[in-house]
This record gives C-alpha cells, sequence and structure tokens, in this order.
C-alpha cells in the first residue's frame, strides 16, 4: 500500500511535540536543582506547581508542551478521516503542513519570547486550517 | 492492514476509563465528607476540587489528566503505523510497553507518587514512544 501524504505532516507534529518535551526537561532539571528543589524526597504535586517555584521562561516551555496536547489531538484525528474519506491529496495535505509550521511558529514564539499578541495571531492562523480541513472532513462524510 | 498494534492503544484506552472511576470513586465520597455540595453553584471544575481534597484523592485525578496528554500522541502514531502497514515487530512491543508503563505510572502516581520513580516511568514511557515516533517518520517519509 502506497502511505496516505498526509501521515508526514501528523508524525512531523508528533515528532516537534517530542522535541518541546525535551526542550522543557533540558531548561526545568537545572531550574529544578538551582531553586533548591528536594527532588529526592518529593511527593505528589503535578508539573504545573512549579509555576509558582520556577522562572516564566522556564515555565513557558512547559506550557507549550501542554498546548501541543490540546487542539492537535483534533488535528491528528482531522486526517485520520480524511485518509478513510480519500480526502487525502492537494489541498488538504498543503493545510494540514500549513498547520503544523504554523504550530512550530507558535511554539517558538510562546518558548521565547511569548508576546501574546503574536502567539494569539498564530494561534488564530493555525486554528482557521483545523476549521478548514474539519469542513472539508465534513463535506466528504456527509456528502 | 495489520490490526496487531490497535490492542495496546485500546487497552490504554481502557485504563484511562478505569482512572476516571478510580478518580470519581474517591473524589465523590472526599467532597461529601467534606461537606461540598457540589449542586451547591455552577461551573466548579476538577482543579477547584483538586485543592480542598485530601493529596490521595487528588492524585487519582492528577492522573486522569495526565492520561489525556501525552497518550493522546500515543493514539495518533499508533493510528499512523498501522495505516503506513509498520504496526508489527518492533513498533509493536514498543506499543504495549509504552502501554503498560503508564499503566504502571498511573497506579504509582495515585497511591505511593514519590516523584523521583514517576519521573523515570514517564521518561521510560516516553522514550518507546518516541522511537515509534521516528519509526513512523521512516515508514512515511519514502
Amino acid at each position: 500500500m502506497e502511505n496516505s501524504p498526509m501521515l508526514q505532516p501528523m508524525v512531523a507534529l508528533i515528532l516537534w511535540t517530542m522535541l518541546i518535551w525535551l526542550w522543557m526537561y533540558v531548561t526545568r532539571i537545572p531550574a529544578m536543582n538551582k531553586a533548591k528543589i528536594d527532588t529526592a524526597n518529593l511527593v505528589g504535586g503535578t508539573g504545573g506547581n512549579l509555576d509558582e517555584l520556577l522562572p516564566p521562561q522556564v515555565q513557558w516551555k512547559a506550557h507549550n508542551y501542554n498546548h501541543l496536547l490540546t487542539e492537535p489531538t483534533l488535528f491528528y484525528a482531522i486526517c485520520v478521516v480524511l485518509i478513510f474519506s480519500g480526502q487525502d491529496f492537494g489541498l488538504n495535505v498543503t493545510i494540514a503542513w500549513i498547520y503544523v509550521g504554523l504550530r512550530v511558529l507558535h511554539s517558538l514564539i510562546q518558548v521565547t519570547v511569548n508576546r501574546v499578541l503574536f502567539r494569539f495571531a498564530v494561534f488564530a492562523l493555525s486554528s482557521l486550517c483545523i476549521i478548514a480541513l474539519a469542513i472539508h472532513a465534513a463535506l466528504a462524510v456527509f456528502h | 492492514m495489520n490490526t496487531a498494534i490497535l490492542a495496546p492503544a485500546s487497552v490504554l484506552v481502557i485504563w484511562s476509563l478505569i482512572m476516571l472511576f478510580w478518580m470519581a470513586g474517591t473524589r465523590l465520597p472526599a467532597a461529601k465528607k467534606m461537606g461540598i455540595d457540589i449542586g451547591e453553584k455552577p461551573g466548579g471544575r476538577g482543579p477547584d476540587f483538586d485543592a480542598q481534597v485530601p493529596d490521595k484523592v487528588a492524585w487519582k485525578s492528577h492522573n486522569y489528566t495526565h492520561l489525556m496528554e501525552q497518550p493522546t500522541l500515543f493514539y495518533a502514531t499508533v493510528v499512523i503505523l498501522a495505516l503506513a502497514d509498520a504496526g508489527h515487530g518492533l513498533n509493536l512491543y514498543l506499543a504495549w510497553a509504552y502501554a503498560i508503563i503508564r499503566i504502571i505510572h498511573s497506579i504509582w502516581q495515585a497511591t505511593v507518587n514519590m516523584v523521583n520513580v514517576r519521573f523515570l516511568l514517564f521518561i521510560a514511557s516516553t522514550i518507546c514512544l518516541l522511537i515509534m515516533a521516528i519509526n513512523a517518520l521512516w515508514a512515511t517519509l519514502f
């Protein structure tokens, strides 16, 4: 079976998420040591508790990692729907790649300068891609 | 299409629902015991609650939320591997390892919850996912 071209943007975004996961730890673990958090005896709590203890720039990586596990879950589901409904070519593949590109840009903004206006603009644009793909998927499955 | 790799994904879905029941089964009695009337005011959410209930009750909820995060990537990766006919051999073993380690991670977080062990379990499961994702890239790139 020839692989669907839609699988590539999906894999790209998954690997990007894993990269942000790595970026999160590379900055978080030294910051936790610096903040003198006694990890050997730490019980309970969640990553979110670190918002009160670590510099915001460190937590921005975690915020983005969490962000990548929210709306992109819809992206993966829509891509699968487009594959199964035979709509996984041309414009839809292009839109999927644009979504991935915008999410990478969104990540880079959020983990570095984190100006909310820019972050919001890129997030809004990326969401338009989801809306377009979802409408195409709806046309395919309800037609 | 070989669907063997969908089995560990199904197991993790069912496990997540078990955690949902475990969370509800400890949270609701805790609310009752503390005299919290969940019908009293609208708009409350789980995290509002976690701050009030005992740690051990909140831990179940922390883990349920945790299961709604990275495993979403796992499900997407599993579907990609199945569609690309790469859901066998090493990828199949890694998928099972991911599901099983996540179950151990859940039990740990919901009970003992020493963070260093929890962290190691999380790292181990993430490494499984990372290898699966890289294999998915090779399977779909060419």
